[in-house]
């Protein structure tokens, strides 16, 4: 498995891992729950990025070669891909929850809505490049 | 569509059995992309079609083929 791949991996399941806690706990009454809190955000921010950094560093540690290459034309050619079916995701899902939110009062329109589209995105971005990565495209 | 062949993998034998990870250094790209453009999963650009050729010092027609409706 490539660094490239693995970096991918790393987003998509920390990504998974932590918001999934996130959202877990804004729906069933964890520390998050209840309405949109800045400081839960803030914390849920940090430790993924902390989480992803010292994986990624880990990752990097067993392959420094590749973890100090440039990206190649088929890595940038796999993230525009990747980038095209996250962006089609989120503007279809931004356009759904605009819809849903014209109504009084509003479905889905809140923050941790919004936020729960964007970190659907950013995963199926990672997702789409996990894919392409395994068929060798 | 048609599909891109190319002779890379009989030519790295040819050239004192050169490594993907060999060639790669030569040409500024991975190694796995190379096992992908070895395995016709993925077509290079031009311009890294002709830093393969000229690594082998053939012409670009001589590593590559295109053929079409396989």
């Amino acid at each position: 498995m490539s660094f490239r791949e693995k970096s991918a991996w790393i987003s998509m399941l920390s990504m998974a891992g932590i918001y999934g806690f996130y959202f877990w706990s804004v729906i069933h009454g964890g520390p998050h729950a209840g309405r949109f809190h800045f400081a839960g955000l803030l914390e849920t921010i940090i430790a993924l990025v902390v989480l992803q950094v010292v994986l990624t560093v880990t990752a990097a540690i067993f392959a420094p070669k590749e973890a100090k290459a440039p990206r190649d034309e088929r890595d940038k050619l796999i993230e525009l891909r990747a980038m095209r079916v996250a962006y089609a995701g989120l503007a279809t899902s931004v356009a759904l929850a605009c819809f849903f939110g014209a109504f009084t009062p509003p479905i889905v329109f809140n923050t941790n809505a919004l936020l729960f589209i964007l970190v659907t995105a950013e995963m199926m971005r990672s997702a789409c490049q996990i894919v392409q990565y395994r068929r060798g495209a | 569509m048609g599909v891109i062949r190319n002779e890379i993998r009989r030519l790295r034998f040819e050239h004192g059995e050169m490594t993907q990870q060999e060639l790669a250094e030569k040409i500024n790209l991975t190694r796995q992309t190379v096992n992908a453009i070895e395995q016709g999963k993925y077509s290079p650009s031009l311009e890294a079609a002709f830093r393969i050729s000229a690594v082998f010092g053939k012409p670009l027609e001589s590593v590559f083929h295109y053929s079409k409706d396989e």
